[in-house]
């Protein structure tokens, strides 16, 4: 196994990548650094071309522009047979005629390595991925799960300087999802190259990579890590599409130290000033997000005691859903339908139900502010973010 | 024996929950029925009144009757084994030419053809719409003496190479054996192509892509997984056209001559002409037992007992 991990991880560009397929757009001018040893998590709703990009990668797409670099070496012409990336596909694609072990050795049979060989490099990579005694099996004897680190032994045969993972773990239930979410991470750690793995999970992608890349529309929205990404999304698109946000429309109204106050249908916020990515002259509109879990909740009656210096928005429960680790409420308030607030159940207050008045308070750290030029339900289910030739024309 | 009595008032309660009578346990037997009638009546049936032909003595006049003379079938395979020998050759031929001509179709009807799929498959049947009988006598014009065929490959001086190979005799192509194997070749090449198709069309395409990713070149893909993948395809494909290509007469008859009859054609002159009918029957049986040795070493050959 030493050989492997001395192997020198690479660095990945995408360069102004765009792709059309008939009337759709399926790469806008996608950049992308992927620095050596990375996990890179390209993370986006289905069709925002984050399948394209990576098959490019692997050679199977060409760009009507742009380039592909790997190692700083411009690889977009060379056909995919000579490229050194390997593939983890979205239904493993192994070969159905070979038992798992001359899958695995199928990449060094094609560099003409002596059978003997090949079947011990095999082997090895067969227990790096824990299915050593499973060698002489079939793809249709295996499970889902096995199928899927056979492919990703067969993957890594050729000691490629990236390995790309297609939706790896879409066909497993959840339960195996997540222990072959570590495993991947594992994996990775061990053999130290670089991953590019595409997902539309967002857990799986904040789970698994160094750096995620949100994509829509063709185009990384937002490239960060998952904490970052989280805590302070730059677009609503990232905001709604990694977890839960509530977003409010807000006047900025003055500035106070580090933070700035806005007025919110009556009420007013603060927003500390690092954490929005909007211009904020007086009079501007602002988008303000806050995550649920972020909020704590009073009852009308006992607002008194909420301490001084929180954001506080007053409504009305709507719904509670009780889902065992958390309570979750939707509370109806003048400024934003819906607000959302995950509550932890530690003390649970029996007068918290449906149709109580309600306050709702924050730490103003917890408030990001986005830019308010775009649409508050980008990245909610249902929008997926195509864009095609015809919205661009019609702009 | 003090267990046994012990335990039979424990077991006493059980025909009382006896279980509900399982409805429609005969149906699948029902239903089977009238296939096993069929087969009965028109395959084990003459089967038997094959055998028991075949084993007759006797004359038309005077009638036949069962005397066990199994003497026929040595007599008929001393008689007739050039024959069976042509038989086995042409429709080989004929078979070997079918995958050659039809593989390369099916690849592209399956990987290739796109929005032009259903058209290629359509014409690939077409043929079918007009008989087999009138299909053939037309190869009769087509490789006629003097016709275009026989004038373009004779300039080329094809004919030359090919009657030096005895395939063909002098400026003639019909009533030679290439034209009989023109012909096996021609009608029996749908047999061919549905099969391959069918077996190529279930590869996933991803696999070429996989192959490409582990340093496959694409020709290396073909050899090492799509042809291997497809091998249940060319296993139905050869016995759909092997099978019926050498038991075939009518080839032989319209293309061919006395010198390029097949087993197909004695069977039939023995029967209709000569009235020879335990020659004919023993003839057929003798084909039918040959075609069954050779598929069976064949598909063990290739193993794919699993996969036809």
């Amino acid at each position: 196994m030493n050989d492997m991990t001395l192997e020198k991880a690479a660095t990945v560009e995408f360069r102004g990548l765009r792709r059309e397929f008939g009337p759709t757009v399926a790469l806008d001018g996608l950049d992308l650094d992927v620095r050596p040893g990375e996990l890179v998590a390209l993370l986006g709703p289905s069709g925002c071309g984050k399948t394209t990009a990576l098959r490019m990668l692997a050679g199977f797409e060409h760009p009507d522009s742009g380039e592909v670099l790997v190692d700083g070496q411009d690889v977009t012409e060379v056909p995919a047979h000579r490229r050194d990336a390997g593939m983890v596909f979205q239904s493993y694609s192994l070969f159905p005629h070979l038992s798992a072990v001359d899958n695995v050795a199928f990449g060094l049979r094609m560099r003409k390595v002596r059978t003997a060989e090949r079947r011990a490099r095999a082997a090895e990579l067969l227990d790096l991925v824990g299915l050593g005694d499973k060698g002489e099996r079939f793809p249709h004897q295996l499970s889902g799960g096995q199928q899927q680190r056979v492919a990703v032994a067969r993957a890594l045969i050729n000691h490629p300087k990236v390995l790309l993972l297609d939706e790896p773990l879409g066909a497993l239930d959840l339960k195996l999802r997540r222990q072959m979410q570590l495993e991947l991470k594992r994996i990775q750690t061990e053999v130290g190259i670089t991953f590019v793995h595409v997902t539309h999970d967002q857990e799986e992608a904040m789970t698994m990579a160094d750096t995620v890349a949100v994509m829509n529309g063709g185009r990384v929205e937002q490239l960060g890590s998952p904490s970052d990404l989280y805590e302070n999304p730059r677009t609503t698109f990232v905001a709604n599409f990694l977890g839960t946000s509530n977003l409010i429309e807000a006047e900025v109204d003055t500035r106070s130290g580090d933070g700035i106050v806005l007025k919110a249908g009556g009420g007013k916020l603060l927003l500390p000033e690092a954490r929005c990515s909007a211009p904020t002259t007086t009079g501007g509109k602002v988008l303000v997000g806050v995550r649920p879990e972020k909020i704590s909740l009073t009852h009308a009656d006992a607002a008194g005691d909420i301490p001084a210096g929180r954001n506080r928005i007053t409504g009305k429960i709507a719904a509670t859903s009780f889902i065992g680790v958390s309570t979750q409420y939707v509370v109806d308030s003048a400024v934003c339908p819906e607000f959302e607030v995950y509550v932890q159940n530690i003390d649970r207050d029996a007068k918290l139900a449906p149709g109580a008045e309600v306050v709702l308070h924050w730490n103003p750290a917890h408030t990001f502010g986005l830019h308010a030029d775009q649409s508050l339900l980008a990245g909610t289910t249902g929008s997926a973010g195509v864009g095609t030739v015809d919205d661009e024309a019609a702009v | 024996m003090a267990t046994a009595t012990s335990e039979a008032p424990a077991l006493a309660p059980a025909p009382a929950t006896k279980p509900p009578r399982r409805r429609g346990r005969w149906t699948p037997y029902w239903l089977l029925l009238p296939g096993l009638l069929w087969l009965f009546v028109f395959f084990a049936l003459p089967m038997v009144y094959q055998v028991s032909t075949s084993v007759q003595t006797g004359s038309l006049e005077e009638g036949y009757k069962v005397t066990w003379h199994f003497a026929t079938y040595w007599n008929a395979l001393a008689d007739y084994w050039p024959q069976f020998l042509r038989s086995v050759l042409y429709a080989g031929s004929a078979t070997v030419l079918c995958l050659l001509l039809g593989y390369p179709l099916a690849y592209l009807i399956a990987f290739r053809a796109g929005r032009w799929r259903n058209l290629i498959m359509i014409l690939v049947i077409a043929p079918f719409f007009t008989s087999f009988l009138i299909r053939t006598l037309a190869w009769k014009t087509i490789l006629a003496d003097g016709g275009p065929v026989v004038g373009v490959l004779n300039s080329l001086h094809v004919l030359d190479v090919t009657s030096r190979l005895g395939i063909t005799a002098g400026d003639r192509v019909l009533a030679t054996p290439l034209a009989v194997v023109c012909g096996l070749t021609y009608n029996f090449l749908p047999f061919m192509i549905l099969p391959l198709y069918t077996s190529l069309e279930r590869i996933d395409g991803r696999l070429h892509e996989a192959a490409g990713d582990l340093y496959a070149r694409p020709f290396t893909t073909f050899r090492k997984v799509t042809f291997p993948l497809s091998m249940p395809g060319v296993v139905s494909g050869t016995l759909l056209t092997f099978i019926p290509a050498s038991g075939d007469y009518v080839n032989a008859d319209l293309l061919g001559s006395t010198d390029t009859r097949m087993v197909g054609n004695v069977i039939q002159t023995q029967f209709l002409r000569i009235l020879d009918y335990p020659t004919a029957a023993a003839l057929s049986f003798i084909l039918m037992a040959a075609i069954l040795v050779m598929v069976t070493l064949y598909i063990r050959k290739s193993g794919t007992e699993d996969l036809v």
